[in-house]
């Protein structure tokens, strides 16, 4: 035997150890089992071997029963991957059943396009598409998205969320990817394409982590299989498509996965705009029986950054209250009411004396008059003294568009619609409660705020002051923030005291109203603003 | 590595194939039997003594055992492990076989008390349902046929000897039997006369008669005035005797019968060999302890059925208190399964007859029933002990009555 040959059979001897070692094993096993049988005599021998099915059979049961215990005692049920396999045309949602976010669906659409047609893309030497990632907030329809492109493309799709993968058990979570694409594979040799849906991407998609405990193997090794499987040596490449969705920040996903040859192409699925919103109420309005003359527009307004879920679930919500009420549609009190439960919680009465009633009334009136009189963008949908979580009442206020920043006339009016209830209570009473307190601490933040940090004061203070530790500001540089701070309260507070004054009436009419009908919709608070020849101090959205 | 896989798949294939044609094999071929019981007996249970020999599909094993009685005639523990060994060199031998072997015979004689012998007899297939456990083994028990007897023949025939040898030295009682052994002490001198057995056949008559057909060579001198005689029975002539034998009888002799005779002033001779061919040999073993017929399972059943009649009414207490078994016989002729037994009700009560006949129809259409047997035409069950009362069913009405689709009332 040449030295070579000596070297090539220990390297296979290290290359394949276990399964030549399985392997003589079980031949031994075998040679023991048939020397065994023919030492006994054939009585026994035919006995055995006629008891050979039923045995094997009893072990698989036996074995089968085992597993299920061990499931579901230990191991808390069987949460062994389903691998859900669905038809493209079974899953049956098209793409006009997409709404709401339709710069996403331009960008889907590509992707199907690309799906369809790989073979001219090969031809012109094209980058096939390996992985899409949508990104986006919860509710706001990636996996509805996920099931068009399935339906459109007209491929089998596999979905799976990423939770499936993590076990306690390192390899399991990897073994279950080697599978997963296995099966994509296969079904992608049948059907020309195969797409999986990975749903919750961040559950095995984070970011690496070493721990020299060991902690966090089993995440990693089944992220490297997922790497392996997209971008990995494959013997021959099959138009296997992997759509990842999460609502975990770009940074979370780890970088490998980002690199182009995996999630090559993102989509960014945001909660919908004011338009997208109307266009998300129309779609499932038609759904249910309701008013004609809901206004679409109002309720979009009203829903500001709410997502597609969420307005479904609100329809739906609406719809029980409807059914509740014993109407036939469903109208925009309904929607109202099941805006407010979702947003402010359920509503429970408590039992309040007349007087404290009364305080609480003109309370929200305080809140509900300076909102309305000066409150440059958000529109007051709701004024309630029915007690709801901890508050004994509320004014529900959205504002009419998306705003990603505010102003200083926004954050201002913001002091005063809290101040505003502190002021109603005083003028009427004379006294005041301590139902101020948590509108005092949101003026006071938001005070402070302007002059520490946003250089908001009058004084000329230009900085962030919060920044700085606290030790190393003077003490006469704080005594004159802090004199800003109370400055602005104390302006917004002659403010709101001379609105009040000035336009007491309303708020007596206002609280009247309150305390007779205890809820007042945004219609009534339109009709008697109206009535008294006021105006919305808010600008109408373009 | 898909052909080294395959190679692996091709060798456990072949492994497993190459196993399991070797395991087809039976480990006591046909034609080797008889050794194959030796050799156990032999080597695993050291009893080096043992006889054996296959009949037909029976398998008859003879074991002599000294001491095979204690001396309160009871079998000797010692003696039945040693059957207990042959037996399961048996079993053994008879479940892993490729000869269809029916039935087998364990004998098991005396070596000092001429005649005891202890005998079982089983159905094969009985042993490898006992051993599958589809039969109970008190089913199984119940389905041995064990016997533990003086054997009429062998000891008729030690008893014809003893006679014989008698004769020989003792004047006196050949003077008393000279009739009988005509002419031999007629006409011979005393003290000449000497008879040698070359020959004897015998039969078992039932439990406990037996017929000894002897084949004698006798000598003599003539005594004066006999000497003509020696032209008819020259001195070594050739003789011949019928002995029947009874154990229930005194010296168990009860009569012997000798070809020639005196009559009319003439000597006459009888055919004994044709009269002695007439009996029907109910034994099943021969003198070596060996057997002499293959067996049937319908005489098999026969025997179980009537040990069965006697255990119902002798192993329930209620039973065995109520009636009493003095015997039970059972046989088949002409495919007709006659039970005689003698069961007497104690209390003389109106319905022991009805519950007689109820509780053995109903177990002998059961066991019938069991060993799925359909040789038979009828069933003829007789009391003696009530007026010979007969009760003939036919098959088809056997297996109503087990099925409980005819009551006792409407038979008997």
């Amino acid at each position: 035997m040449t030295f070579m040959t000596y070297r090539k059979l220990k390297m296979h001897f290290i290359e394949h150890w276990v399964k030549i070692v399985v392997g003589f094993a079980i031949i031994t096993l075998i040679i023991l089992a048939i020397w065994g049988m023919m030492s006994l005599e054939s009585f026994y021998r035919h006995l055995t071997m006629a008891q050979m099915p039923i045995s094997i059979l009893l072990a698989g049961l036996n074995a089968g029963i085992f597993v299920f215990m061990y499931m579901i005692f230990l191991h808390g049920g069987f949460s062994k991957i389903k691998q859900a396999t669905v038809k493209g045309q079974n899953v049956n949602i098209r793409w006009e059943d997409v709404i709401g976010m339709e710069e996403a669906k331009q960008e889907a659409l590509e992707v199907v396009e690309l799906i369809k047609d790989r073979t001219k893309l090969l031809k012109i030497g094209g980058k096939i598409l390996k992985g899409l990632l949508m990104v986006g907030p919860p509710g706001c329809g990636k996996t509805y998205l996920a099931k068009a492109i399935a339906t459109e493309a007209g491929i089998p799709f596999i979905s799976m969320s990423g939770s499936e993968f993590t076990e306690i058990f390192v390899g399991v979570g990897a073994s279950r990817v080697r599978k997963l694409f296995k099966k994509a594979r296969n079904l992608a040799y049948g059907h020309g394409a195969c797409i999986i849906f990975i749903d919750e991407l961040d559950a095995i998609g984070r970011q690496r982590s070493f721990s020299f405990m060991g902690g966090g193997q089993e995440t990693n090794s089944t992220q490297n299989q997922l790497l392996v499987e997209m971008d990995g040596l494959q013997e021959k490449d099959y138009n296997v498509i992997i759509i990842g969705a999460t609502n975990a920040a770009e940074g979370i996903l780890d970088e490998a996965l980002l690199r182009p040859g995996r999630f090559d192409r993102k989509i960014y699925i945001d909660r919908p705009n004011l338009q997208e919103r109307e266009k998300v109420f129309d779609y499932y309005l038609k759904k249910v029986k309701y008013d004609r003359d809901i206004d679409i527009g109002r309720l979009a307004r009203q829903a500001v950054h709410k997502s597609p879920a969420e307005i479904e679930n609100m329809i739906k919500e609406a719809a029980l209250i409807a059914t509740r009420k014993k109407k036939d549609t469903v109208g925009h009190k309904e929607l109202s009411e099941a805006m407010e439960r979702i947003d402010m919680g359920l509503k429970h009465r408590k039992h309040m004396t007349k007087e404290e009633k009364e305080m609480v009334a003109f309370h929200e009136t305080g809140h509900l008059v300076v909102m309305y009189m000066l409150h440059p963008t958000d529109d007051v949908f709701k004024a309630s003294i029915i007690s709801r979580k901890e508050a004994l009442g509320v004014v529900h206020h959205q504002p009419r568009e998306e705003l990603y920043t505010n102003n200083k006339e926004k954050i201002l009016a913001d002091i005063k619609v809290s101040i505003g209830g502190y002021v109603a209570e005083k003028t009427r009473f004379g006294t005041t409660s301590d139902g101020v307190a948590m509108d005092f601490r949101n003026a006071m933040w938001k005070a402070h705020n302007m002059v520490w940090m946003v250089g908001m004061s009058d004084a000329g203070y230009i900085g962030d002051y919060t920044i700085i530790p606290k030790s190393q500001l003077s003490e006469s540089l704080k005594e004159k923030l802090n004199a800003e701070t109370d400055k602005i309260i104390k302006n917004c507070l002659k403010d709101v005291e001379d609105l009040l004054k000035k336009e007491w009436p309303i708020v007596e009419r206002f609280a009247k109203e309150l305390l007779e009908k205890e809820e007042l919709e945004y219609d009534e608070i339109e009709a008697i603003f109206k009535e008294c020849g006021k105006s919305h101090s808010c600008k109408k959205p373009a | 590595m898909n052909a080294c896989l395959k190679k692996y798949k091709a060798l456990v294939v072949l492994l497993i194939l190459t196993g399991l044609s070797a395991c087809n094999k039976p480990s006591y071929p046909t034609g080797k039997i008889e050794e194959s019981v030796l050799k156990l007996c032999k080597n695993e249970y050291n009893l080096d003594n043992v006889q054996v020999k296959v009949m037909g599909s029976t398998l008859g094993v003879y074991i002599p055992v000294e001491g095979l009685v204690n001396l309160d005639l009871k079998l000797n523990e010692k003696a039945g492990k040693k059957i207990e060994d042959v037996a399961l060199s048996i079993h053994r031998v008879t479940t892993s076989t490729d000869m269809p072997l029916k039935f087998y015979i364990l004998t098991a004689r005396d070596t000092k008390t001429v005649g005891a012998e202890f005998m079982l007899t089983g159905f094969i297939y009985d042993v490898v349902r006992v051993r599958l456990y589809d039969i109970s083994r008190g089913e199984y028990f119940q389905r041995i046929l064990r016997d533990f007897r003086f054997n009429p023949a062998i000891l008729g025939e030690q008893k014809a000897r003893d006679l014989f040898d008698g004769l020989n030295k003792n004047g006196a009682l050949a003077e008393s039997l000279k009739s009988i052994f005509y002419p031999l002490y007629i006409i011979g001198k005393p003290g000449s006369q000497k008879i040698e057995i070359i020959d004897i056949e015998s039969k078992e008559l039932s439990e406990r008669e037996s017929l000894l057909y002897i084949k004698t060579i006798e000598a003599y001198e003539p005594s004066p005035g006999f000497e003509a005689y020696t032209a008819v029975f020259p001195p070594g002539f050739n003789n011949e005797y019928l002995f029947l034998i009874d154990l229930s009888f005194g010296n168990a002799i009860k009569e012997i019968v000798s070809k020639y005779f005196y009559s009319n002033n003439e000597i006459r001779q009888r055919n004994l060999k044709d009269t002695f061919e007439q009996y029907r040999d109910s034994g099943i073993t021969g003198i070596d302890g060996l057997p002499k017929k293959d067996l049937d399972i319908g005489w098999f059943l026969s025997r179980q059925i009537s040990r069965r009649i006697k255990s119902i009414f002798e192993e329930d207490k209620k039973l065995k208190n109520n009636f009493k078994v003095a015997s039970s016989q059972g046989e088949i002729k002409d495919l007709v399964f006659q039970f005689k037994f003698n069961i007497a009700s104690n209390n003389n009560k109106a319905g022991g007859q009805r519950i007689i006949f109820s509780k053995i129809i109903k177990m002998t259409g059961t066991v019938l029933h069991l060993y799925a047997f359909e040789g038979y035409k009828g069933v003829e069950f007789i009391n003696s002990a009530e007026n010979e009362k007969k009760v003939y069913l036919s098959k088809e009405d056997l297996e109503r009555f087990r099925k409980n689709e005819i009551k006792i009332e409407g038979l008997i």
